[in-house]
C-alpha cells in the first residue's frame, strides 16, 4: 500500500533535518525548535505506519540503484527493524522536546543549532544500523554513529568533556577497526556482504575455513563489546555518559549502547549463524561476561558519589543483562532481552531526564547533597522513584517483567546459578538506588523546613516527557503484553 | 625451505596487514601521547585497508576493464578497493575529529601528554577537596 521508497523516506527525513537546521540556525528559536519538533514528530508517524504494516506481515525491502539483492545495498524493514527504529524515533522525541529548555544550559547559544544537526545525524545512523542487510554499510553507518556520538560529549567543550570523548573515539575505533577487519576475514571467505546471501554460504564456508569464520567471529565480537560496553570493555562508558549534556547522556545510554548490541546479534545470529556458535561453544563464554558485567557494573556504581556516574555505571550492569539474554541464544531468551532493551531505554531515559532536571533547578549533583531533595522537587524525584524502582526490580515496574522472564529464560537454558546472580544483582541495585531515594524523601534534617509538596518550577517541556516516560514504565509493568506481543515475533528472526 | 619461501612471498600482504595491526594496537595502548595514539590508530585503519584490498586480488588476471571485442577471463575484484575508498574516507573524518580535541585539549591543559594531563586533574580535585575543608572548619 505504500511507496516502495519507504525505507528511505524514514532514513532521509533526520539526514535532510541535519541539513537544514545549520541553514536557519542564525534566526530565532522557535523556528528551530518546530522544524526539529516536527521532523521527529512526522519520522516518529511514518515509522509506526511501517510496524503497523509489519505486524500484518508485510516486509519492506529496498535495493539501492535497483542492483540485484545481493550485489548491492539492502534495506529490509521487518518486525524488529520497524519497532526498533520506532522505540529509536519516540525515545529521541521525548528527549528532545526535554532538551529544548534543558540544553542551553549546558551549551553556549551559537552551539545549540549543531547541537540538533549532530543529534539528527545520530538518528540518521542508529536508523541506518538497524535497517540494513549489508555489512559494510553497517561499518559505515557505524562510524557515523560513533563520531557523532562522540560529538555530542565533547560539544561542552570543558576538559572532562574533551578528555572522556578522546578516550570513547580511541576505543570506539579499536573496536571499529576490529570489526573491520572481522568483515574483511568474512568476505574474504564467503565474497559477499550482504547479510542473507553470506547466512546462504555459511555452511560451506564453515566447512572450508573454520579459521576464517572463528577470527571473524573474535575480531567482531571483541569490536562491537567495545562500543556495546560489554562489561571488561566499558571503561570510556562511564567517563562519556556522565560527563555529557543530559540530552545526550539519556540518547548515548538509553539507544546508542543498544545498536550495537543489534548489530552484535545481526553478526552472530543472521551472518555466523546459531549452529556454528552452538558448535564454538561461545555461548557459555558470553554468559560468564554478561554475568560478570550484572555484578560488577552495580558494584562499581555503589561507590560513585556523582548521580550521573552512578547512572553510567548502572548502565554497564543492564547491558549485562541484555548480554545474558542474548548470549542464552534461545527464544525466551532474546525476548527478555528485547524486553529488556524497551524497558532500560524507558527507564534510564527516565532516570537521566530527572537527575538532569535536578541538576538544572538546584545545580546539585553529589547524592550526599540529595538531603530532602524530594520536597524542593516532588516531581522529578518521583520519576527518579519509579524508574529506579524499575532498575531495581520490584513488581509493577517495567524492570521486574524484563527480569522476570530472563529468570525463566535462565531456567529453560539450564543455568539455574545465574538467578542467584540475577538476584543479588538486583540486591546490588538497591543498594545505590533506594539510599537516593530515601534521602530525597526522607530527611532527617529537614523537620523544621516548610514541608510543602508543590510543583516543581520546571517548564512544561521538560516535565512533560518525563511524565510520558514514568508512565510507559508503569503501563508495561502492568501491561507487558503490549511489548511483548510484538517482541514475540522477533526472535525467530534471528534464531 | 624453498617452498616455505614461496609460501611466505604470497602471503606477504596478509603478514604485513597482521604486523601493522599490532603496531597499531601497540602504539595506541602504550603511548601517552594523544597525537602518537592517533597515528596508532591510523596504522591500525592501513591494516585492515591492505588486508582488505589484498583479498581481490587474483593471481594472473586482468584488470576489471571490459574492452569492446576483447575475450573475457579472469578480472581481478574490484570491490574491495571501491570498499576501501570509503573506509579510507572515514579514516579522514576519525583523524580530523581527533586532531580538533588534541588541539582543544592542548588548549584547556597546555599539554597532549595524557598523564600529565590526568596529573592535573588530580590536583584540581584535591585542591576541590582543601577548599571543601576550609569551609567546612570555618
Amino acid at each position: 500500500m505504500f511507496s516502495i521508497h519507504l525505507p528511505v523516506i524514514v532514513l532521509l527525513i533526520p539526514l535532510v533535518t541535519a541539513l537544514i537546521i545549520p541553514v536557519i540556525a542564525d534566526r530565532n528559536s522557535a523556528l528551530l525548535q518546530f522544524v526539529v519538533g516536527s521532523a521527529m514528530i512526522l519520522a516518529t508517524l511514518l515509522v509506526a505506519i511501517a510496524l503497523s504494516g509489519t505486524l500484518r506481515g508485510e516486509i519492506f525491502t529496498y535495493y539501492f540503484g535497483d542492483w540485484l539483492p545481493g550485489l548491492g545495498i539492502e534495506f529490509i524493514i521487518n518486525v524488529f527493524s520497524g519497532f526498533m527504529s520506532l522505540l529509536v524515533l519516540f525515545m529521541a522525541t521525548l528527549i528532545l522536546f526535554y532538551a529544548f529548555k534543558d540544553i542551553s544550559h549546558d551549551l553556549p547559544e551559537h552551539l545549540i543549532p549543531y547541537y540538533y544537526t549532530l543529534i539528527f545525524l545520530m538518528l540518521f545512523a542508529m536508523i541506518g544500523m538497524i535497517y540494513t542487510n549489508d555489512l559494510f554499510n553497517l561499518y559505515v553507518f557505524m562510524e557515523i554513529l560513533s563520531l557523532t556520538s562522540c560529538a555530542i560529549v565533547s560539544i561542552k567543550r570543558t576538559g572532562k568533556n574533551l578528555l572522556a570523548s578522546i578516550k570513547y573515539l580511541m576505543q570506539g575505533t579499536i573496536g571499529s577497526v576490529s570489526i573491520l577487519m572481522g568483515i574483511a576475514f568474512i568476505y574474504m571467505a564467503s565474497g559477499h556482504l550482504n547479510i542473507s546471501t553470506i547466512a546462504e554460504t555459511m555452511p560451506a564456508i564453515w566447512a572450508a575455513h573454520p579459521q576464517n569464520v572463528l577470527i571473524a567471529l573474535g575480531f567482531m565480537l571483541t569490536g562491537f563489546g567495545i562500543k556495546a560496553a560489554v562489561f571488561p570493555l566499558h571503561t570510556w562508558l562511564p567517563d562519556a555518559h556522565s560527563t555529557a549534556p543530559t540530552p545526550s547522556s539519556a540518547l548515548l545510554s538509553g539507544l546508542v549502547v543498544k545498536i550495537y548490541l543489534f548489530a552484535m546479534m545481526k553478526v552472530m545470529f543472521q551472518v555466523i549463524g546459531i549452529d556454528i556458535l552452538r558448535e564454538v561453544g561461545i555461548q557459555f563464554f558470553l554468559v560468564l561476561f554478561a554475568v560478570a558485567g550484572m555484578i560488577m557494573g552495580s558494584v562499581f556504581a555503589i561507590g560513585q558519589k556523582d548521580l550521573k556516574r552512578i547512572l553510567a555505571y548502572s548502565s554497564v550492569a543492564q547491558i549485562g543483562y541484555i548480554m545474558l539474554g542474548i548470549a542464552l541464544a534461545s527464544p525466551s531468551g532474546l525476548n527478555a532481552a528485547f524486553f529488556h532493551v524497551v524497558s532500560h531505554a524507558l527507564m534510564k531515559g527516565a532516570l537521566f531526564l530527572s537527575a538532569g532536571a535536578i541538576i538544572y533547578n538546584t545545580g546539585k549533583r553529589n547524592v550526599d547533597d540529595f538531603n530532602g531533595i524530594g520536597y524542593r522537587m516532588p516531581f522529578s524525584m518521583t520519576v527518579f522513584t519509579i524508574a529506579a524502582f524499575g532498575m531495581i526490580g520490584i513488581p509493577g515496574v517495567s524492570g521486574f517483567i524484563s527480569k522476570w522472564y530472563l529468570s525463566m529464560a535462565v531456567m529453560e537454558g539450564g543455568h539455574p546459578w545465574i538467578l542467584l546472580v540475577i538476584l543479588f544483582s538486583s540486591f546490588l541495585n538497591s543498594m545505590y538506588y533506594l539510599p537516593i531515594v530515601i534521602k530525597g524523601f526522607l530527611c532527617a534534617e529537614c523537620e523544621g523546613s516548610p514541608n510543602v509538596m508543590g510543583r516543581d518550577s520546571l517548564p512544561a517541556s521538560m516535565w512533560i516527557p518525563m511524565a510520558i516516560m514514568a508512565f510507559l514504565i508503569i503501563l508495561f509493568g502492568l501491561f507487558p503484553q503490549l511489548i511483548m506481543n510484538i517482541t514475540g515475533q522477533m526472535p525467530h528472526l534471528f534464531l | 625451505m624453498h617452498s616455505l619461501w614461496i609460501e611466505f612471498l604470497d602471503h606477504v600482504n596478509y603478514i604485513g596487514a597482521a604486523c601493522l595491526f599490532v603496531v597499531g594496537l601497540y602504539t595506541v595502548i602504550t603511548h601517552s601521547n594523544l597525537i602518537k595514539k592517533i597515528i596508532g590508530i591510523n596504522i591500525m585503519e592501513t591494516s585492515v585497508f591492505l588486508l582488505f584490498v589484498s583479498i581481490g586480488f587474483v593471481s594472473g588476471a586482468k584488470p576489471p576493464i571490459l574492452a569492446v571485442g576483447e575475450p573475457g577471463g579472469f578480472f581481478v575484484n574490484p570491490l574491495p578497493s571501491a570498499l576501501i575508498l570509503t573506509g579510507i574516507v572515514v579514516g579522514v573524518a576519525i583523524t580530523v575529529y581527533g586532531l580538533s580535541m588534541v588541539i582543544q585539549i592542548h588548549k584547556e591543559y597546555g599539554t597532549i601528554e595524557l598523564d600529565e594531563i590526568v596529573e592535573t586533574e588530580k590536583e584540581i580535585k584535591t585542591q576541590i577537596f582543601r577548599k571543601q575543608d576550609d569551609t567546612s572548619h570555618v
